[in-house]
């Protein structure tokens, strides 16, 4: 269809540009047979969000447009979305940076799930998976009566998987999830990573046998797809890797990490 | 059983730190038949954008000896003597809520921090290290000892992880995107909730034997504001619509540090770890409101200093409504390994890098320090003679101890919600244990709440649900912020009023039932309107000054009429529709040996 919108729009034009076309897609399963494109015009400043642009057109143009959001500020991981095909968090996507040359931006659900309505799609497969990996530290019994004693270069090796937001970014961009969900994900390998790392944790063997078994490091197709799309720039692809390796020398790691307890609560190097 | 109705022993309401410790303990304590709903998913619960750290005197850190309150920290030597207490740590949180902490409920929660935060530890908590590996500790305004343990600047995000996960591990059952629309009480006991699967839609009458709230604060009713979308402060109003007296609700913190116009936290961190506040004259102007604390004196006295700067033409930004947060000096490697995610915020939403560049900032409502009035145990209070109200308990933001009393010192509230959390689900567990009663629920809850909805659905009036919101929040940004005097506060009364007559005819757009968040807004509008005239009316009736109250009209503090906590009851049915709440005052727990009030200099 001629796009009478962008017709004879300049880059210059763009760039003084006071309004963006936002195209949403949209998808009521209870009324609707398949998802459909709308677009709406929305004001913007230099500062504007997609979060903000999405929040115009809920507030003034059509309240049943559905999204997830909360803190605004990429921290709760709630708004993970598609944008012009790649997927990141909205709150922290500037809008006017987010527009191709005749001021539109496509706004669609995050891929490979199942879509609840507009926006909003089914994490159930996610969560189940996070689950699946025991995302929870299995200390020793015999906490002492202060801090276990870690250093700050095992923080430092941890730190950035402890920043993962779960967003969904990450899962709903992978080639292999796209194909199967019963593959663990990147999400979830980042997150066994960070336990099996963790001097403290006891069970570091059997989660290797988890997250290094067949539905977790061995299928990853090392594409990077979910570096690209982590909106906190993780390297789950990199956490994969050293699973993958540390499976492949799981008794020798578990004997270290035995090792390494026993002066867990003596003072670092 | 009836159609729709679920049953579980024990109903925990909100997901974030409060709720989920109180749900972990009582699991792991063997009560096994739990349920928490949240209206989000837990993991997006704004307990996880806490940033700069969790208050405990572990004595990890001290500042280095003739370096000044503001030089380099080292760790504390094996052996050498403690750089802090927890009495220390009481007398500061005291002195910082200006006398109106209860000081029972302080000496509990400074006690249980270091035991809490050893627990967080050992769960798998990733906090930042010293050189040895012990947690390591900064400062933060108001506290004189460095206190503050941190991870980085992504603290609460940590936190939120940690108990969740150790949650699940326990088994503990999440209702995720479950909306609590309702608290059922008859005869003064409380017999559950009524809820919507927000995924269908459905109302569901849940029965339990104790009901907790962990719904968070009300912050979300200021146009500046660092609180998330979903801190609509649904719990408080429910509350107060049950029957349930509100605490102190005229007490809002505003953070000296919000992102110019936008709100969202900078970390107090930032000062903690040295940063400087400038004026538009370049000048470092605490020097004048705090000489010995200068950026660390506490947050009422920041916000206050910042506004008085604003005020009187020394604001930055076009609009003179900003003020500088410089973080150059701290150098590019401590603000990528201190303050990481503070440079990511400043640079995704206002286009500077804190290394190269001050960033804008201005004050913004943060936390709420009142809320439902409860015990040491997390049990709810039916009245200022200490009453309670059988089978209902509240931990967290949503609850009033009060710990933080007319203002609230940074990382205390992490503190608050764990040790009060952690504190509800033991006593949820001895409750249980004790023979706590399902007790019958007459009627159906779940009809009066579907028939509430069908009326916020018919109504076809031209009033934007989202215009009133906006309007409000203006109002109260405006007139119940930083400084208020008795004209403002009225005028702000009387638009609240005329926008609670407006929300009658206000649309709500989406009329399905599948994942409806325009009605979700509706009804959280309707939260903000009934709570907003709560605190106006406590604020109104509070002549003096004391903490984030601060009143241009009344500016001391007056021990003599006002060491007293307010109590507000929604009217009776059979009161004049107008009728504001009706305020009732309660004494404040003080040690008149130990710390009896004193002026407040920093």
């Amino acid at each position: 269809m001629f796009d009478f919108l962008s017709f004879g729009k300049t880059p210059e034009m763009i760039k003084k540009r006071k309004t963006a076309f936002v195209r949403v897609q949209r998808f009521n399963p209870d009324e609707d047979e398949k998802p459909y494109i709308q677009e709406f015009e929305v004001p913007m400043t230099p500062e504007t969000t997609v979060l903000d642009a999405l929040q115009y057109v809920k507030t003034e143009l059509d309240g049943s447009l559905t999204f997830r959001k909360s803190c605004r500020h990429a921290i709760c991981g709630s708004c993970a979305m598609n944008v012009n095909g790649s997927n990141d968090l909205v709150c922290h996507r500037n809008l006017p940076e987010s527009l191709d040359k005749t001021g539109v931006v496509t706004i669609k659900p995050l891929p490979y799930l199942p879509v609840i309505k507009d926006l909003v799609v089914d994490r159930t497969s996610f969560w189940e998976q996070y689950k699946r990996v025991k995302p929870w530290l299995v200390p020793p019994e015999d906490a002492p009566e202060k801090e276990f004693r870690v250093s700050p270069e095992e923080v430092a090796a941890i730190n950035s998987a402890e920043t993962c937001i779960m967003c969904g970014a990450c899962y709903s961009s992978c080639q292999v999830i796209a194909m199967g969900k019963d593959y663990i994900g990147p999400h979830a390998l980042l997150k066994s990573f960070l336990r099996v790392m963790d001097p403290r944790d006891t069970i570091p063997g059997e989660r290797l046998d988890i997250s290094g078994g067949e539905d977790g490091a061995y299928r990853c197709h090392t594409i990077f797809n979910c570096i690209d799309a982590c909106p906190k720039n993780l390297n789950p692809t990199e956490a994969i890797e050293t699973l993958r390796k540390l499976a492949q020398r799981r008794i020798a790691f578990e004997e270290e990490r035995a090792e390494r307890q026993k002066t867990l609560t003596e003072a670092a190097d | 059983m009836a159609h729709n109705e679920i049953t579980h022993d024990v109903i925990i309401v909100g997901a974030g730190l409060a709720g989920t410790w109180a749900a972990m303990v009582a699991a792991r304590e063997g009560v096994s038949d739990i349920g928490v709903l949240s209206k989000i998913h837990p993991l997006r619960s704004h307990s996880g954008a806490a940033q700069g750290g969790i208050a405990a005197s572990l004595s990890n850190t001290r500042p280095v000896a003739g370096t000044g309150p503001r030089g380099p920290l080292e760790e504390v030597p094996p052996g050498a003597e403690a750089s802090d207490s927890w009495e220390l740590h009481m007398f500061d949180t005291i002195k910082g809520s200006d006398w109106l902490g209860d000081q029972d409920a302080i000496e509990v929660m400074v006690k249980d921090a270091t035991e809490i935060v050893y627990e967080y530890e050992h769960m798998g908590c990733v906090f930042s290290r010293t050189d040895d590996g012990r947690i390591n500790q900064r400062r933060f305004g108001g506290h004189s000892a460095p206190r503050a343990c941190f991870a980085a600047d992504w603290t609460g995000h940590v936190l939120l992880h940690t108990v969740h996960e150790q949650a699940l591990r326990y088994d503990v059952k999440f209702y995720s995107e479950w909306y609590c629309m309702d608290l059922i009480m008859e005869e003064g006991i409380c017999r559950g909730v009524v809820a919507m699967d927000v995924l269908t839609g459905e109302l569901y009458t849940m029965r339990a034997k104790a009901v907790v709230f962990g719904t968070g604060g009300y912050g979300r009713a200021f146009a500046i504001t660092s609180n998330a979308f979903a801190n609509t402060g649904d719990g408080v109003a429910i509350a107060y619509n049950a029957g349930v007296p509100l605490m102190d609700m005229e007490f809002v913190q505003f953070h000296p540090t919000g992102l110019y116009r936008h709100g969202i936290l900078m970390s107090e961190a930032c000062r903690g770890e040295g940063g400087y506040l400038l004026n538009s004259q370049g000048d470092r102007f605490m020097n004048t409101y705090a000489p010995e604390k200068m950026e660390l004196a506490p947050r009422d006295l920041v916000s206050r200093s910042e506004q008085t700067e604003i005020n009187e033409g020394r604001g930055v930004m076009g609009d003179g409504q900003g003020i500088y947060l410089d973080l150059r000096h701290l150098g590019r490697d401590k603000i990528l390994e201190r303050l990481p995610q503070v440079r990511e915020i400043a640079i995704n939403f206002v286009g500077v890098d804190p290394i190269d560049a001050p960033v804008p900032i201005q004050p913004t409502a943060h936390y709420s320090m009142g809320g439902i009035p409860t015990t040491l145990d997390g049990q709810v209070l039916a009245d200022a003679d200490g009453a309670l109200v059988e089978g209902f308990f509240a931990a967290g933001e949503c609850a009033c101890v009060s710990v933080h009393g007319a203002n609230r010192l940074g990382t205390n509230s992490l503190l608050d919600a764990s040790v009060f959390g952690r504190r509800t689900g033991y006593a949820v567990v001895d409750f249980i244990r004790n023979g706590a009663q399902l007790h019958p629920v007459s009627g159906d809850p779940a009809a009066e709440n579907r028939a509430r909805i069908n009326d916020l659905l018919s109504r076809d009036g031209d009033e934007n649900v989202e215009h009133i919101a906006q309007e409000l929040k203006w109002t109260m940004t405006n007139n119940c912020g930083v400084f208020r005097d008795g004209e403002r506060l009225q005028l702000a009364l009387e638009e609240i009023k005329d926008l609670q007559k407006r929300f009658r005819h206000a649309r709500t757009m989406d009329k399905g039932s599948r994942f409806n968040t325009d009605l979700l807004t509706t009804i959280e509008v309707d939260h903000l309107l009934q709570f907003s005239e709560v605190m106006v009316a406590g604020a109104i009736a509070r002549t003096e000054s004391r903490g984030a109250h601060s009143r241009t009209d009344f500016v001391k503090r007056d021990d003599e009429n006002w060491l007293k906590h307010t109590m507000a009851h929604k009217p009776m049915v059979y009161e004049d529709e107008d009728a504001g709440p009706r305020l009732s005052y309660k004494g404040v727990d003080i040690d008149w040996e130990k710390y009896p009030p004193q002026e407040r200099t920093y």
